[in-house]
Formats: C-alpha cells, structure tokens, sequence
C-alpha cells in the first residue's frame, strides 16, 4: 500500500522487474495509454452528444483546471495515507481552517489573496504538527476504527468551531485584477489558471522534496518499512509528525490558491472531500503524482458527465469510475500491487 | 477486530446517539399541555433553525417572531382574554428534522397555542405530523416545498409563496416585463440545482412558460453540494442561442454560476432568478460587485412599499445592529397570523384557534396580493411573488408595478 513513488518506492520482491538505469515501467505505460484512449472515446461521445465542439472543449478545459484544484487538496491527503497509513477525514476541515485564514488576512489586512500562501501553508503545518502530537500519535490511533472515529471528531469539532467565530453567512475571497482569456474559444479564468499552474508546482516541490533531499528519503523509508527504517537511526514517530504537517500544509497552499474560486463557508470541506478521497484510490494511494493526474481525471470526468446526463449529479460519473478503479485496479491507476 | 476494540467502537456509537438525543425532551401529558395554557401568558411556539450552517436566517426569524409577540404586547396583549400577555417560547431545530419534531413536540406540551417555523422544507413536514397528530395550528413561514399539501391536513398552514407559485410568477412576469421593454423573450434556458427545489422550480416555470408560448430549452440541472465551476454549463447555454437564462439554486451556487456567466458572455436579454437563493440578497450584491448588476429574481420579499415593513425593519437594524431579511418578516407575519386569531377566538383552546386562523384575514408585512387567508388545503391564497433587480448596488423591487420602487431595465450589462 505503500507506493508512495511511482517509479521505485515500494518494490515487491517477487513481482520486481530486473533493476535497469531508467526504469521504464511498461505495464504503466500500458495503463497510461487505456486511459488516454477512454479519454478520447469520451470526448469524442461527448462531442456526438452535445453537437457543439465549443461545449466539449469548454467542458475540457474547465475539466482540467478544476482537476488541478482537486489534485492540489488531494496531493496532501494521499501523503498521509501513503506514510502513516492514516485516513484524514479532517482535510476537509482543516483546508476549510486554512481558508478562514486566508480570508481573515484579505478582510482584515488588505493582503493580496496569494500573498497569505506564505501565512496559510506554515500555519497549516504547525496545526497538522500539533493534531499529529495530541491526536493521533498515541497508539489508540494505530486501529483503522479509532482514526476514523478521531479524524471524524476533529473534522466536526473544526467545522463547529469556525461556525461559532465566523457564522454560517458564506463569504468570498475577492481576487483584484482578476482577468479572463479565451483559449480557442474557451473560456479561462485567471484564478483557475492560478490554482491549476500552484497545483502542478506544489506536486513539483513534493516530488522533488520526497527524491531529493534526506527528509524525504527518510519519509520514503518510513513508508517503506517502518521497522527497517528505524533500525538505520531514523526517527520514525519525527517523520510520522513531519509527514502529516506537511500533508496539511498542503491543505493550507491549496485553501491559500482556491480561496478566490470558491465560496468560503465553515462546511466547505464537505465540498471536497469526497472527490479528494476518490481521486487518492484512482491516483493510488499514497502516490503524490498519481494525486496530481487523478485530479485531472477526476475532472474531466465531471465535466463530461455533465454532457452525457444532461446535468445529472455530475458525482455519478465520478462514482462509477470510482467503482470501476476499485473492481478492475484496487490499487489505484499509478500504485502497485501489495503483496 | 479484537472483542476489545470492538466494544470500544459500540461504546462510541452509543455515545454519539445518545448525544444526538438529547435535543428532545420527553413530551408531558396532554393534560398538562391544556393546564399549561390556561394560566400564564399566552405562548406561541417558534421553531427555527439557531445553531448549524443556517443559524444566521435561523436566528434572523426567531428575532423576527419576538419582535411581532413585542409589538402585542406594547399593544395591550390579547384583549379578548382580559390583556393577557404573549410569550414566546422558542425551540432550535438545528436544520434536522428529528429535532425540530422533538422540539415541536416538546412547545407543544409547555403549553404552546400554535407553532411558526421553520425555514427547511424537510424539517416542516415533520413539525408538521406533530403539529396534527397534537391538533395544535402550526403556521410556516418559511417552507417552499409544495408536497406538505398534498396530505389534506387540518392544522396546517402557510405564509409564504409557495415554490409553485413563484415560479409561475417568475414565468408571467418575464413575458410581460420582456414585452414591455420592446424584447420579447423567445427561448429562455434553465439551470437549477438539482434537488426537490430546483427541479421543482425549473418544472412549475417550465409549465407555465409553455402555455405562455415560451420556447424552452436546454434544462441544465447540476448539484449544489459539489458543483466547483458551471462554466461549461454557461457554454452550453450559450451555444443553445436562449436569450434569457433562469436559475434556481442556493447561495454559494448561484454566485458560481454569476462568476461563469461574466466569463463566458452569453447572448442573453436577462439573467432571470426563479426564488434564487442569492440574487436578491443584499450579500450578494457586494460578493458579485459588478458581476450581478441587473439581475432580476422572482422571490418572497418583505414589502418595501409599505411603510410600516419599513418602521419594522428600521426598528430591527436598530436593536440587532443587522438588516433584517425576508426570512424575519415572515415568521413576524406567522406569529401575527397566531395572536390574531387567540384575539378572534377568545380562547386559547388550539382547536378553536385553529378555526380563527382558518377564516381570519391578516394584513402582511410582506408582499401580497391582499390580507393572508387561507384556501382550504392551508395555503395563503394570497401569498404573491414580488420581481427584483440589482440596480446600481441594491436590490429594488420592480414588478408588478404596484408594488414597485423602481423600473425594471430588461438588459444585461455585458451587451448593448
């Protein structure tokens, strides 16, 4: 369950192909080119369906952008999954934590929406460093039970608190200079283009933070084998801390990012949450970039769904690959099979 | 799972639902209910939705409710029994269901004469089933679902519009507002979230805009809980060549769909809100900016033109330092619809109250086509949409024209 890295993290003895100098997985190229060839076939039905190419590539365009958004909120929870085998039913909450923050620091100090990233995402990982400490460090989190009773508990204690300091009265994070441009012919509004563009560059800087430095080699070990990496001197209980503020801190850049896109309400962290959770399973959990591509599938999807129900629950075609990824690939589109 | 583990996670499952009960309290004897109401002042009931996500209207509508039971009492309280004063005993639904009928349940045994409430469609059908099941008159302020209705009760009763009727307002009013403005509407597209709400808007407006010879189309429906970006759907809409695009949503939902339409630029005449659930809200206008210049919504309203919904209003922003909303006026105008009828029956008996409410006339603080009376099934029969539009940064009401404060401009800002 641990593949937190595509390419090498987590290799099963077994099933390990030969080590070369750059290892080509083929059955994932395999499965990069089933999925591209669904994708085409769907947009292609869409295009029969709607009989308007400016809608389906409306529906594209805005499926990809609004996937980034997702892949950024997922990218965090799928670190905590893939490292501390935790399921954070609190994301939701904190980026909602996050985005008060970032509201409160637009609506008090008159600082430019982007600018608080540089506030939300450390506070964010101070807030998960805590939680982790107080919370979930103990053994009683060990149980797949007791997290979920422990996260759950947190999500409605965050969620009820920020009711009781900021109201239910939804509120909005005004982007100034907000602009629009037409990408042959469809529509593309800065602040999507932002939060896309922030999400590709913060699965950058995890990727590279997780292959690139110690901490991150550590945190690939922890997640490898927990025991084995204690062994060598490393301190497993730190990185499981550092694991999950960072997890969070993702929450906080990605609140930070989406704030102008979205209205700023207490539950907002329901919004998200479920798709978050179906695009970690499709991305593979623990898989960072699997996050990043998930979320991009997972809104294309959406958007095409919408084409083909004529606006059904758009959700229901999420569900549906949901379920497919879960019967035809438990591991995910990017994870590899655990032994 | 371990014995041990497993007990833990059964103790913790019987923790929350014991908590979760503890909203209600056991109901007394009727008995005691009738002995309640004899002595003491006389209490009305009010059921509103105080803590969770709708604790703001929640809270608007019970301070509504206490301003109506205040303004009776400054007057004199119920004559007819001797002055007895009016008190105003108040329940929190929290916006579930269960609890609003353990908390109805509960009023009613304190000695409650008749319920007002309750603001969520789904929490009123409940109150509803206490409320004849204890044959005690429970009187909604706000509650736009239609279905209530549908069961033939006798104790219960409605203030506000119903969604039906708003949306064949909303209907009516396009094809005569469009006509006079020299643009007659010719097909107008729907977008509406897809619940009971907005389907059963975009369905009574659709209905209506057909007998009226209104070509109708596409019908976009998405879902308000998850719904990140309505784009494409605007694209669509766009591509279908409508000139007018009606919308039934929610708050956060409607504003999305106002940031997608100052996007794309659709060919439209009129963004045309059918009881949207934004598009009149004063927040609105400063969340949108100039985005939401212009847009129209057939809506409940509190009656602007009526200078004593004004005194009402001026008197609320003094004392809670907050505009007061429609929501408020209502549930003012329900607890009326109550005391009215205990000053008509002379009686606290709710069997008797109930009867004067049936065959009372109540003058509205918000707007109507007349008093509020109630037709057969409960329904006000006089219960009227009013037509607003964003002008200028506030939201005027503009049609019909005797209820109006300003003309409605039948344009859209992005287009000539």
């Amino acid at each position: 369950m641990n593949n937190l890295d595509t390419a090498q993290a987590v290799v099963d003895p077994d099933t390990a192909p030969p080590a070369r100098r750059f290892p080509v997985d083929r059955s994932f190229l395999g499965r990069a080119g089933v999925v591209a060839v669904v994708l085409v076939v769907a947009v292609v039905v869409a295009l029969l369906r709607s009989g308007s190419g400016l809608v389906v590539w409306q529906s594209v365009v805005t499926g990809i952008l609004t996937g980034g958004l997702y892949g950024l909120i997922a990218m965090g929870l799928t670190l905590i999954f893939g490292v501390l085998d935790i399921v954070n039913f609190a994301h939701g909450a904190l980026l909602a934590v996050a985005m008060f923050i970032s509201f409160g620091l637009v609506d008090t100090t008159g600082m430019h929406p982007y600018l608080t990233l540089l506030i939300a995402t450390p506070a964010l990982f101070l807030v998960g460093a805590i939680v982790y400490r107080g919370l979930l460090s103990g053994s009683g989190a060990r149980s797949l039970e007791n997290q979920l009773l422990i996260t759950l508990g947190l999500s409605l204690l965050l969620e009820n608190g920020l009711l009781m300091f900021f109201g239910a009265e939804p509120k909005s994070i005004k982007l100034p200079g907000e602009f629009q441009f037409s990408l042959f012919g469809a529509v593309v509004a800065g602040s999507r283009l932002y939060a896309f563009l922030g999400a590709i560059a913060l699965g950058g800087v995890l990727f590279w933070l997780l292959r690139r430095t110690r901490l991150g080699t550590a945190i690939r070990a922890v997640a490898a084998n927990g025991t084995g990496a204690q062994l060598v001197g490393i301190n497993v209980r730190r990185i499981h801390m550092v694991t999950f503020a960072i997890g969070t801190a993702c929450a906080g850049a990605a609140a930070a990012l989406a704030g102008p896109l979205v209205t700023v309400s207490p539950t907002l962290g329901e919004q998200f949450n479920i798709t978050a959770f179906v695009v970690v399973v499709l991305g593979g959990m623990g898989n960072v970039v699997g996050a990043l591509v998930g979320g991009l599938l997972i809104g294309l999807v959406e958007q095409l769904t919408t084409i083909y129900l004529g606006g059904q629950s758009s959700l229901l075609g999420v569900f549906v690959v949901f379920v497919l990824v879960l019967f035809l690939r438990p591991q995910g589109l990017f994870g590899r099979k655990t032994a | 799972m371990s014995a041990r583990k497993l007990i833990v996670a059964l103790g913790a499952c019987a923790l929350l639902a014991i908590v979760a009960g503890c909203g209600g309290s056991a109901p007394m004897g009727a008995a005691d209910a009738a002995g309640q109401r004899d002595k003491g002042p006389v209490k009305i009931g009010a059921l509103h939705p105080v803590s969770g996500s709708n604790a703001v209207d929640g809270l608007q509508m019970r301070r509504g409710a206490q301003l109506a039971v205040d303004a009776i009492n400054a007057a004199g309280g119920i004559k007819s029994l001797g002055g007895r004063k009016v008190e105003l005993v108040t329940g929190d639904t929290q916006g579930k269901a269960d609890i609003g009928q353990s908390e109805a349940q509960r009023l009613i045994s304190a000695g409650a004469v008749g319920l007002v409430g309750t603001y969520q469609s789904a929490v009123s059908t409940n109150v509803a089933v206490v409320a004849e099941r204890n044959r005690v008159p429970f009187v909604m302020d706000v509650t736009a679902t239609d279905t209530i209705f549908a069961r033939g009760y006798r104790y219960v009763f409605r203030v506000q519009p119903g969604s039906k009727v708003i949306a064949t307002a909303a209907a009516q009013y396009l094809k005569q507002v469009s006509e006079q403005s020299g643009k007659p509407v010719h097909k107008v597209a729907f977008l509406h979230e897809q619940s009971d709400f907005g389907s059963g808007a975009a369905d009574a407006f659709d209905a209506a805009a057909q007998q009226l010879g209104i070509a109708l189309g596409p019908n976009i429906s998405y879902d308000a809980a998850s719904v990140s970006d309505l784009t494409a759907q605007i694209t669509q809409v766009k591509a279908s060549g409508a000139d007018v695009l009606a919308i039934a949503g929610y708050y956060r939902d409607s504003l999305l769909a106002a940031k997608a339409i100052a996007s794309v630029k659709p060919d439209l005449s009129a963004v045309w809100g059918v009881s949207n659930g934004a598009y009149d809200q004063p927040k609105f206008v400063s969340d949108a900016g100039q985005l939401g210049d212009r847009y129209f919504n057939t809506n409940y309203h509190y009656d602007a033109t009526n200078p004593q919904t004004t005194a009402l209003r001026e008197q609320y922003q003094r004392t809670f330092g907050d505009p007061m909303r429609t929501g408020a006026v209502l549930s003012y105008d329900a607890v009326q619809v109550i005391a009215q009828a205990v000053e008509k029956a002379g009686s606290t008996d709710p069997e008797k109250v109930r009867d004067a409410i049936a065959a009372g006339q109540v003058a509205p603080l918000t707007v109507g086509k007349g008093p509020i009376e109630f037709a057969g099934n409960g329904d006000n029969s006089n219960a009227a949409p009013v037509l607003m539009q964003v002008q200028g940064g506030q939201v005027k009401q503009v049609y019909p024209p005797e209820k109006a404060e300003s003309r409605p401009e039948y344009q859209v800002t992005w287009r000539p």
